[in-house]
């Protein structure tokens, strides 16, 4: 059983934030330079370059100059990390679930045996 | 804000009062309860609305047992959870008391199991309520638990390119 730790709190802040989940989605379609973030949003360049900041410093995203653009791109990291804790909950219930399965198969196998030596022993 | 929950959906082929007993009995736990590499041994069954659950979970499979180690757990962990319904063959719900976790504070994790017959079959449905952890219920409230493995998938094909 993992009892891995659960992610970073800036990691859930990060994406708690509306703006910031927009900005991941616009981010999808591959790497972007910031105009192209802020034309997407609607919002103005400060307010897209302080999330993508608090982005960056969760590990969301990467940024690369590019002359004198700077191009940002998604980390899958955090999102695995996120995944990872998320479903690990699912996933020791549903491996649980297939014991229970070969615990009920070994009883009838069982029972079935026992059957057996019931009409032999007649 | 009502707490999200996992639903898991399984149908066994085995009479409903044989996974009834499997879910309900000391024999019947110790037969599958415990995690891959770990078994279980029961030392408090009281099955009523109330009533204890306990189990000492103990690692047995080499890696396992270096797992422990290596996190700082013992390798036999008691367990407790009480039961909040008991309604034979029908509807069993319990709540385990985790606290057990390094670094995480205790909290409460409930599960209820509805049984269902259906001909020779048993259909079972597990609701597994989230985790106390309020940003895990931010997150599952946000309609992300689903989206995150799609988005996990799709980035890390995105970076083997």
């Amino acid at each position: 059983m993992q009892h891995s730790a659960a992610p970073r709190d800036d990691v859930f802040q990060s994406l708690a934030d509306p703006m910031r989940r927009r900005i991941v989605e616009v981010l999808l379609a591959g790497e972007r330079p910031v105009n192209d973030i802020v034309a997407e949003l609607d919002i103005h360049q400060s307010g897209v370059s302080r999330h993508l900041r608090i982005l960056n410093d969760a590990g969301f995203v990467r940024v690369r100059a590019d002359g004198a653009r700077r191009l940002y791109a998604l980390r899958a990291e955090p999102f695995q990390e996120l995944e990872a804790w998320v479903s690990r909950y699912r996933r020791l219930w549903e491996a649980r679930l297939d014991r229970l399965a070969v615990a009920l198969e070994r009883k009838k196998a069982g029972r079935a045996e026992e059957h057996k030596d019931k009409e032999r022993n007649r | 804000m009502s707490r999200k929950t996992i639903t898991i959906e399984r149908t066994f082929s085995a009479s409903i009062e044989d996974v009834w007993e499997l879910w309900t009995t000391v024999d019947g736990i110790e037969s599958w309860w415990g995690p891959e590499g770990f078994q279980v041994k029961v030392t408090k069954l009281e099955l009523k609305p109330g009533g204890a659950l306990h189990y000492d979970m103990i690692a047995t499979a080499p890696e396992q047992v270096a797992y422990m180690q290596k996190a700082g757990m013992p390798l036999s962990q008691p367990c407790r959870a009480f039961y909040t319904e008991v309604a034979p063959t029908r509807r069993l719900a319990f709540t385990c008391i985790v606290d057990f976790i390094p670094g995480v504070d205790e909290y409460e994790s409930a599960a209820t199991v509805e049984l269902t017959a259906r001909g020779a079959d048993t259909h079972i449905v597990l609701t597994l309520e989230a985790m106390h952890n309020e940003q895990w219920t931010k997150l599952m409230a946000m309609g992300w638990e689903s989206e995150l493995g799609k988005l996990a998938a799709l980035l890390a094909k995105v970076n083997r390119k």
